[in-house]
């Protein structure tokens, strides 16, 4: 569907992307995620035809865009500040690119009231002006008017990111819900790890220009493919070798002491596992508990790393800080990369590193 | 803050001086002279009399002139826009080669306006100015004064004017979100479209506003008629002044005065009501800075860059030539044909070492200094007062100070020469008219408006916990006032003295009324010199004069908006809370901060 290759922008003598290839799928929702400056949205802008790549073609349905004006690539676009005109009403903004198309204004009038329906704006709604909308009315005003025109693809800059934290919960899903509907390949750009995870088919995680991994939530999740993306997404706790050591010595695994290795929060446990399983105890103390009432958050020290791990609040009794006890780990969840080049170390590379040990 | 009782305003000591000195000066100044202009108008003798409207549409004269003012409001509103909305666009919106250097051209209207101006497109275009000669010897046939009338005065007052588009227009435009502009463009429209149906709406409120000034500007306007205008083409206020220079037909100037306050008292009303009802609010709390547009189309792009220079070289040649010919000999001003030889700095000792040259200059200085000083030292504490207490008293008080910004300065001036001309009791007794006092008095009046809104902006900007850990430790008003807030405001302050002293430097409106006969400002020397009265050392005096109220506006204008823009022009960051949030955190706040805040704002400084 969508294709970009070998694209490369430059601002001046600062290069934003040095060399960028994304392969998006149709009927999608794609994310491109990563911190502010990391070239996400320049990606996404590229893309909509707002800036010129200095290299590399942009493809969209088998057809090179590359040097095509925004409005004739097919790319419906929905702002950070949704951009809607303050001096039109909410059916003149829908309305626009139709006129501007020279439709005919029956046949106008008949769309905008259409889309209008579908994205659940109402008559009385239409006649109002764009200021006198909520945050939410805003947004589906937005993507009506990138909808109205049946792009092939609709692009959304952080189109929540300047909405309070409920409003953002709320339109998280209602945008969720209108992308399946209308069943359009969507490319999203967000900072938001949370946002990111719970929307998207497939994820592309960003970082100072260059893609660090392509995949599904899960996957990224899971299976960070570099130390980055392990610390972008998700909370995890910085391992020590003595305790990546400990965990070979307790289960046999041959995790590499000179990697470096981190451990998702969610994956270290104080009591042991009910089915017994892979799991190894390593003896600690806890330094703090920090009471959130649906969890606690506990540190503990074990073998000079400070596990950071969460304890349901279910009614048990819980260690007190100061207590020793036992942390519970899988070796497996051991997440672990190159001290150097930062990319996930395969069973292979562990066992070399292992052997390569004095 | 809302509504402080009266009573409790009233028991303060500070409040009570600062009262009844305002009240005075608003009794003696602001509404008896006005309430006067009314009463000769209609009631001549104590009892009503339509005499004076009789005379009024008896005089074809008269007549003639109120219909020249029409036109020429009408007009002017068309082609400032025209020439105004072209200059906004291609300096800021439109991508042009070289548009700093274009800017710079179209900003001249900003060193110098009014009468200066008026003359100086005399002295180059009129019948003996230097273009004319130069074109008379191509072409003997051509009517040397082809450049006189509703034709000239319509131009000059539209180049004269633009300065609000550059002002108004050109910040209006600054804060169109460019998300919006990239929106339409991705939906399909051009770059034509964009402008008509995005851009241009959302300039709509300001351009409604700049309309009704210029429409203003061109209803009171005097010294470019006067100048240019000849005999054929009067308008209101030129005949206002003539007819209250005889005794005999002074109703008549006060009817003309009236009639043209109500129209402008209409026009602004207009205006309040379409800033009430049109503004467009940005939906969007993130905006986008505007980025410079191409022109797809070559040939639109060859033709847009091609007026853009025209315009800019009828902007700057007055100035080139002005400055040009401020260090040439007589000759060289009678021919218009300069040569390297007859340049020298004759000129400038003259006016600077002769008393003759020398004095117009001082007169200036002096009243517009004292004017300036005065204004702004008297309205700190009214608009400290304005700014704290909120209450019926107070909007009142506010209203009427306003009354010089709704009334032209003509129908103000009247007033004075009416109410002042006899001993009045309001100033103990004394006769006004004719003194040196009474062009002070007006210079002041005319100048509240504006300081005092800019005042009370600057207070209010002023973190109001600062002034309530003040309360806490024990400081009382005036202490608090002394130590805490003035030293905060005083740079807005300076910065509003500044532009007060500019405007007034080359005041001529107002003077033409009021100046004493020996004690000439500036502006009333400039214009008999455009009458021939002092020949060719006048007009080089009259250059010479221009060349240094350029100099002196220009370091004005820099020293308040030049350096602050700068700071300003940098993208700006969100996150980092503003400059004055960060000054409160710390006891003693870095003076700078207050200042940036009330100037970001200023309107109107340089609006002539």
């Amino acid at each position: 569907m969508i294709r970009l290759d070998s694209i490369k922008v430059s601002f001046g003598d600062f290069t934003a992307i040095p060399h960028l290839d994304l392969h998006v799928r149709p009927g999608e929702f794609f994310t491109l995620l990563g911190p502010s400056g990391c070239g996400k949205t320049t990606a996404l802008r590229t893309l909509a035809g707002f800036i010129q790549p200095a290299g590399g073609t942009v493809t969209v349905d088998g057809k090179d865009v590359t040097r095509l004006p925004s409005d004739k690539r097919q790319v419906g676009m929905v702002f950070q500040n949704y951009a809607l005109f303050p001096s039109m009403s909410v059916w003149e903004n829908i309305a626009f690119g139709l006129r501007v198309r020279k439709e005919k204004s029956a046949d106008s009038d008949r769309m905008v009231r259409d889309i209008a329906h579908r994205v659940e704006l109402s008559d009385e709604q239409l006649a109002k002006n764009v200021a006198e909308l909520s945050g939410g009315q805003q947004q589906r005003v937005a993507v009506a008017r990138a909808l109205v025109l049946r792009p092939k693809i609709l692009l959304l800059d952080e189109p929540l990111s300047n909405l309070d934290a409920k409003l953002r919960h709320q339109l998280r899903q209602q945008l969720k819900d209108l992308q399946s509907e209308f069943g359009i390949t969507t490319v999203y750009v967000t900072h938001d790890q949370d946002e990111a995870l719970a929307m998207s088919d497939r994820v592309a995680v960003f970082n100072k220009g260059v893609v660090e991994q392509v995949g599904t939530p899960q996957e990224i999740y899971d299976h960070a493919a570099t130390e980055f993306v392990c610390n972008f997404i998700g909370d995890s706790s910085t391992l020590t070798p003595e305790f990546v050591a400990q965990v070979n010595a307790a289960s046999g695994a041959q995790l590499s002491t000179r990697a470096s290795s981190y451990l998702r929060v969610e994956k270290a446990s104080l009591d042991a596992p009910a089915g017994g399983g892979a799991a190894v105890g390593l003896p600690g103390k806890v330094l703090s508990r920090t009471y959130h009432g649906l969890h606690s958050r506990y540190v503990v020290r074990s073998h000079g790393a400070d596990i950071r791990l969460l304890v349901r609040e279910d009614g048990g009794a819980h260690p007190e800080p100061g207590t020793e006890t036992t942390v519970y780990v899988r070796p497996d969840h051991i997440l672990q990369y190159h001290s150097e080049t930062g990319a996930a170390l395969q069973e292979q590379d562990r066992q070399d590193q292992a052997v390569a040990l004095p | 803050m809302s509504g402080t009782p009266v009573r409790a305003m009233v028991r303060s000591p500070f409040v009570l001086v600062v009262g009844v000195i305002l009240t005075w000066f608003i009794a003696a100044f602001l509404v008896w002279p006005n309430i006067n202009v009314l009463i000769a108008t209609f009631f001549p003798d104590g009892s009503f009399s339509g005499r004076a409207a009789e005379k009024l549409f008896s005089s074809q004269r008269a007549m003639k002139a109120l219909g020249n003012s029409f036109l020429l409001a009408v007009a002017l509103s068309i082609t400032v826009n025209a020439v105004g909305i072209f200059i906004v666009l291609v300096t800021y919106y439109f991508r042009i080669r070289g548009s700093r250097v274009l800017f710079l051209g179209y900003a001249t209207t900003f060193i110098y306006g009014g009468i200066v101006l008026a003359a100086g497109y005399k002295f180059i275009y009129g019948d003996k100015g230097i273009v004319t000669s130069l074109l008379l010897q191509v072409f003997p046939s051509m009517d040397p004064a082809w450049f006189s009338g509703f034709f000239a005065v319509l131009v000059v007052m539209t180049f004269a004017t633009t300065t609000n588009h550059m002002l108004f227009v050109a910040n209006a435009l600054k804060g169109v979100d460019y998300q919006t502009i990239e929106a339409a463009k991705n939906l399909g429209a051009s770059t034509w479209t964009i402008l008509r149906r995005i851009v241009l709406p959302m300039l709509k409120p300001t351009l409604f506003a700049v309309t009704i000034l210029s429409f203003l500007t061109g209803l009171g306007a005097l010294s470019a008629p006067q100048v240019l205008g000849g005999r054929e083409f009067q308008t209101i206020t030129p005949m206002i002044l003539t007819f209250t220079n005889s005794p005999t037909s002074r109703d008549l100037a006060a009817l003309l005065a009236v009639i043209l306050g109500l129209a402008t008292m209409v026009m602004l009303a207009v205006m309040a009501r379409l800033e009430k009802g049109g503004t467009y609010f940005s939906v969007s709390k993130v905006s986008s800075e505007l980025q410079k547009q191409d022109i797809t189309n070559p040939v639109a792009n060859v033709a847009v860059h091609a007026v853009a220079y025209l315009l800019f070289a009828v902007y700057t040649l007055p100035v080139v030539l002005i400055v040009l010919y401020s260090f040439a000999d007589g000759a060289a001003i009678q021919t218009g044909q300069l040569s390297p030889g007859s340049l020298t700095l004759d000129n400038y000792v003259r006016v600077l070492t002769q008393p003759a040259g020398l004095r117009p200059f001082v007169v200036s200085v002096v009243y517009s200094a004292l004017a300036a000083v005065i204004a702004v030292g008297g309205l700190l504490f009214v608009a400290r007062l304005l700014q704290k207490y909120r209450n019926w008293v107070a909007s009142v008080f506010e209203y009427l100070l306003h009354i010089p910004w709704i009334l032209p300065s003509a129908l103000l001036a009247l007033g004075l020469i009416i109410s002042y001309d006899h001993p009045n009791p309001l100033v103990g007794g004394a006769v006004l008219t004719g003194t040196t006092v009474i062009l002070l008095i007006a210079f002041v009046t005319v100048k509240i408006p504006f300081t005092l809104r800019m005042l009370k902006a600057s207070f209010a900007s002023v973190n109001s916990s600062l002034e309530e850990a003040a309360a806490i430790m024990g400081a009382k008003t005036l202490y608090v006032f002394r130590r805490i807030l003035l030293p905060l405001v005083l740079p807005a302050a300076a910065a509003i003295t500044a532009l007060n002293f500019n405007s007034l430097l080359d005041d001529y409106d107002t003077a033409i009324f009021l100046a004493h006969p020996l004690v000439q400002p500036l502006g009333l020397v400039i214009k008999a010199n455009t009458d021939g009265a002092e020949g060719t050392e006048g007009v080089a005096n009259t250059f010479v004069y221009t060349v240094l109220l350029m100099v002196i506006t220009g370091v004005t204008m820099y020293l308040v908006y030049g350096r602050s823009g700068k700071r300003r022009s940098r993208k700006r960051l969100p996150e980092v809370p503003p400059a004055s949030s960060i000054g409160a955190a710390d006891v003693p706040p870095a003076g700078g901060t207050a200042a940036s805040g009330a100037d970001s704002k200023v309107p109107a400084a340089p609006v002539r």
